[in-house]
């Protein structure tokens, strides 16, 4: 969620520094995604954690949660927003889904619609959010201020001035705000609905999406002169379903999904009524409130010592006492039990451990001091583990390299639903994933330091009625392949005698590695070129007195920079008083692909140079 | 002068049988994992790739309308044949299919994480009276979501927990301080954040300094009294940690690999290390 300076700080006229700011969300409250300044303002790109985000998508939420963590004044907005004169209603709501929590209505009549002023306009352009009219533009101030998403419908666009808020009929179809283009053509959205979906209406047409989106219908246009504001609270799930059905995830679904307090109603019909009167000469009507599922009082007792216990580090009663003042927590303590009564909008907070939480976050989990737990317990060898790791070393020592491969394929007994590749089967085998592997790792001979390809995998595979680890093992005259029990089986007992006949199970836990000596080449890995390369020998007769190192010398000193690899020596014999030395050389660009023309080019350049020693031939 | 071809050609088939085969990367990581958690007491531990949604999801009180068991990230079963199941072990609660769900698939799932294990391991240890314990797995975990040079279809998850009666995250610090740098060098740094996840309670997120850049490497907390009542475990008598995070991770930060998909590509020229 985008947060802006300038709106914490109507709240909080001491806020530090927003480098300060960034530290304390970082630490004490989630992730910050971004910092930037954007003109006079910073703003914050918070990534809000789930189970704050009944209370945190919102600048009086940020705000509330910064003060208390600094100790400093947060200025309750409520006096600020005037109550406005009101006059008897004829509105009636009426709800018949369980769903639909609490719905406020008010008809506000001789509303204008223009052009917000110009602080609206400021404040919803730092969070990224467009301008549309004065009326809409209050409802979206009203939701990134304290979180409660509220809806205007044009109230002479109802067929009466009646709401009701019910499931949607099989087939029934609504018409959505906004637009999108299809082909050349913007078309506004029609979508059709089914029995789970919540919906509003008037006695005959659907006027919204409960909680996600609002419809055509009954929309704010600049000719609108009666509107009935909207403030309810609707069940989570129930949104969280329609909207993800439908395909559309708005700033107001996603509030309901994450479970609003139905307390917040009353606040934001005060705050969007208070906006309403500075526009000017608006006649509000008295607010309906149907509110069918009462929030309830929470109480929530905990123990210093579990909390200590869990955090590790001792807690004492005045820490969590001022904790609890600077958050406004209603607390009562006996001893070392506490005893809260939870915040409306707090409703994260339903169990000891949650308490935990809010106290280690709020002190700092770097105040927790890292320590090494001693425990009494015997750790059992695992046998499924030893085995892959006996396997592995076997393997290794014979010569083969390990490699791993994609555990889908395009056929198989197991099937995976709606994946984003087309490889939509388990394998049943390595072998499959070995042979391609075999095949491109024998084109890349020359540019690795091997002779031969010799490679294993061990894996799981997904067989008719089980998944197993396997191992396969590949070189040029075949692959072989079988479950890792028979691997084991076979390969300790072909191997009695030497050094892995002679480890039991239950010796060849931990640490085998280290028979094989291996010493790291490198520390940092060599990313290769994806261009071909190009691969020439050279062979050179010379006396015997010459040494290979002479001819080295005179390639190295000529081949210029496209060699990767060599020159190596990987021959050499003596005939009628003379020898032969041949050479490898392997070139690729990581830039592009190389010509053979300009290999040749340096392949005669090397030829010229050794040829200036008269007794040195070329083969 | 010899015109190459890309065949190439055996050069010293001497030596060819005394050299040693060249181990993939995330094993030889996996190995230096295990043999640091070893050596602080925990036990190695293993588990199914193609899990139930109990041990996958519910277990570790994820709620059936999470978010994260759409289908956009989890690769559910579409069809488990028949003999299956009976040789997945011990299920859990005997999985049904969810029909409120989107999807039409079976009660199963490729694992997302490999807290699956942790779960199966506690809850073995808890039933054979072995409390305290400890446990580390590290296995081929699976997500559905498009692969770029940092997000694969399967990756490896290093996961870990240690249960016992006053295991606290003071002990979480020490021991995942103590892998860190045993992994990448006395001179990372390490923090810890406030986070969520819904099998702990509270929830942190670690972070490490490393080559001079902060980066996530894990989730982690105190395993949330659901979960250890949902293995056995009675929360009022025994408490401790639970950590995962991602093995290529690591390994791409340790060595500068620069994308995750080159670990499944079967090439040796990876095998570097």
């Amino acid at each position: 969620m985008k947060i802006s300076y300038n709106w914490l700080k109507w709240y909080i006229p001491e806020i530090p520094k927003a480098e300060k700011v960034a530290d304390i969300f970082m630490y004490h409250l989630c992730e910050v995604e971004g910092v930037e300044k954007i003109g006079e303002d910073t703003v914050f790109d918070l990534n809000i954690l789930p189970n704050r985000a009944h209370d945190l998508l919102s600048h009086q939420g940020i705000a509330r949660e910064l003060a208390s963590q600094l100790g400093i004044a947060y200025k309750d907005p409520t006096e600020m927003y005037k109550i406005p004169e009101s006059k008897p209603t004829k509105l009636k709501i009426e709800l018949k889904t369980e769903k639909c929590r609490r719905y406020m209505g008010r008809i506000v009549r001789n509303v204008k619609v223009e052009p917000s002023p110009d602080w609206v306009k400021k404040h919803l352009e730092s969070i990224g959010q467009r301008s549309i009219n004065n009326i809409v533009d209050a409802t979206n101030i009203v939701m990134y201020d304290c979180g409660q998403p509220c809806h205007a419908f044009d109230l002479d666009k109802l067929v009466s001035e009646k709401i009701i808020v019910r499931t949607a009929k099989t087939a029934e179809m609504v018409e959505l705000l906004g637009s999108e283009i299809i082909g050349n053509v913007k078309k506004s959205k029609a979508v059709l609905l089914s029995i789970t979906d919540m919906i509003i209406t008037d006695e005959k047409n659907v006027l919204a999406i409960a909680g996600v989106k609002g419809g055509k219908i009954a929309e704010v246009d600049k000719n609108t002169k009666n509107i009935l504001i909207e403030v309810a609270n609707f069940e989570p799930i129930s949104v969280r379903k329609t909207s993800k059905k439908l395909g559309i995830l708005t700033d107001s679904s996603k509030r309901f999904e994450n479970d609003l307090s139905s307390e917040l109603a009353s606040y934001a019909m005060r705050e969007i009524s208070g906006l309403l009167v500075e526009y000017g000469e608006t006649k509000f009507e008295n607010i309906v409130d149907v509110y069918q599922d009462k929030q309830k009082e929470i109480k929530l007792s905990f123990s210093v010592d579990r909390v200590s216990k869990i955090l590790g580090i001792t807690v004492s009663l005045s820490e969590i006492e001022d904790i609890f003042k600077r958050y406004n927590f209603k607390y009562k303590n006996k001893a070392e039990e506490f005893e809260i009564t939870i915040p409306p909008m707090r409703l994260d907070l339903m169990i000891e451990e949650d308490m935990a939480e809010e106290i280690g976050r709020i002190l700092g989990y770097d105040k927790i001091k890292p320590k090494i737990p001693d425990i009494d317990f015997t750790p059992k060898v695992n046998e499924i583990h030893s085995k892959i790791d006996w396997a592995r070393n076997k393997l290794l020592e014979d010569g083969y390299s390990e490699v791993m491969t994609y555990t889908f394929c395009e056929k198989g007994e197991v099937e995976v639903l709606a994946s984003a590749s087309d490889k939509k089967f388990l394998r049943t085998n390595l072998s499959d994933g070995l042979k391609e592997s075999l095949k491109l790792n024998q084109l890349n001979v020359p540019l690795l330091e091997m002779n031969e390809i010799k490679i294993f995998e061990i894996g799981t595979v997904f067989k008719k009625d089980k998944e197993e680890i396997y191992v396969a093992y590949a070189d040029k005259k075949e692959i072989k392949e079988m479950s890792l029990e028979k691997f084991y089986e076979s390969a300790s007992l072909q191997s009695s005698g030497n050094n892995f006949g002679a480890f039991a199970l239950g010796d060849i836990g931990q640490g085998t590695h280290d028979a094989l000596n291996y010493s790291p080449k490198t520390s940092h890995f060599m990313a290769w070129s994806i261009f071909p390369f190009i691969v020439r020998d050279i062979a050179v007769w010379v006396p015997v007195d010459v040494s290979n190192k002479e001819i080295e010398k005179i390639i190295k000193d000529n081949v210029g920079e496209l060699v990767i690899r060599g020159p190596e020596l990987f021959d050499e014999f003596k005939k009628d008083g003379k020898i032969s030395y041949a050479f490898r050389l392997v070139f690729q660009s990581y830039e592009r692909t190389l010509k053979d023309e300009e290999v040749n080019e340096i392949m005669v350049k090397i030829g010229h140079k050794i040829s200036e020693n008269s007794s040195w031939v070329i083969r | 002068m010899d015109k190459g071809n890309q065949k190439g050609k055996p050069a010293c088939n001497s030596y060819a049988e005394s050299i040693a085969g060249r181990e993939h990367p995330l094993s030889l990581l996996a190995q230096e994992a295990y043999k640091v958690f070893s050596d602080m007491g925990f036990e190695i531990a293993t588990g199914p790739e193609l899990e139930s949604e109990w041990y996958n999801f519910d277990v570790l009180n994820v709620s059936k309308d999470h978010p994260v068991r759409d289908m956009q990230d989890t690769f559910f079963i579409k069809a488990l044949p028949d003999a299956f199941p009976q040789v997945l072990g011990s299920l859990g609660p005997q999985p049904q299919p969810d029909h409120s769900q989107k999807h039409t698939g079976s009660a199963f799932v490729l694992r997302t994480h490999t807290t699956n294990v942790t779960a199966r391991a506690i809850e073995k240890a808890g039933k054979e009276n072995r409390l305290p314990c400890a446990f580390i797995s590290i296995g081929k975990v699976f997500r559905n979501e498009a692969t770029d040079s940092t997000h694969e279809m399967q990756f490896f998850q290093i996961d870990g927990t240690m249960i016992g009666e006053d295991i606290s995250i003071a002990d979480l610090k020490g021991v995942l301080t103590h892998f860190y740098k045993k992994m990448l060098g006395d001179d990372v740094e390490m923090e810890f954040r406030p986070s969520f996840f819904p099998f702990v309670e509270p929830g942190l997120e670690v972070w490490l300094k490393f080559k001079n850049r902060w980066l996530e490497v894990m989730g982690a907390g105190m395993l949330h009294p659901n979960v250890l009542k949902n293995v056995g475990l009675d929360p009022k008598k025994v408490q401790g940690f639970a950590f995962g995070g991602g093995l290529d991770r690591i390994a791409m930060v340790k060595w500068n690999i620069p994308d995750v998909r080159l670990f499944y590509q079967g090439d040796l020229r990876l095998n570097q290390f």
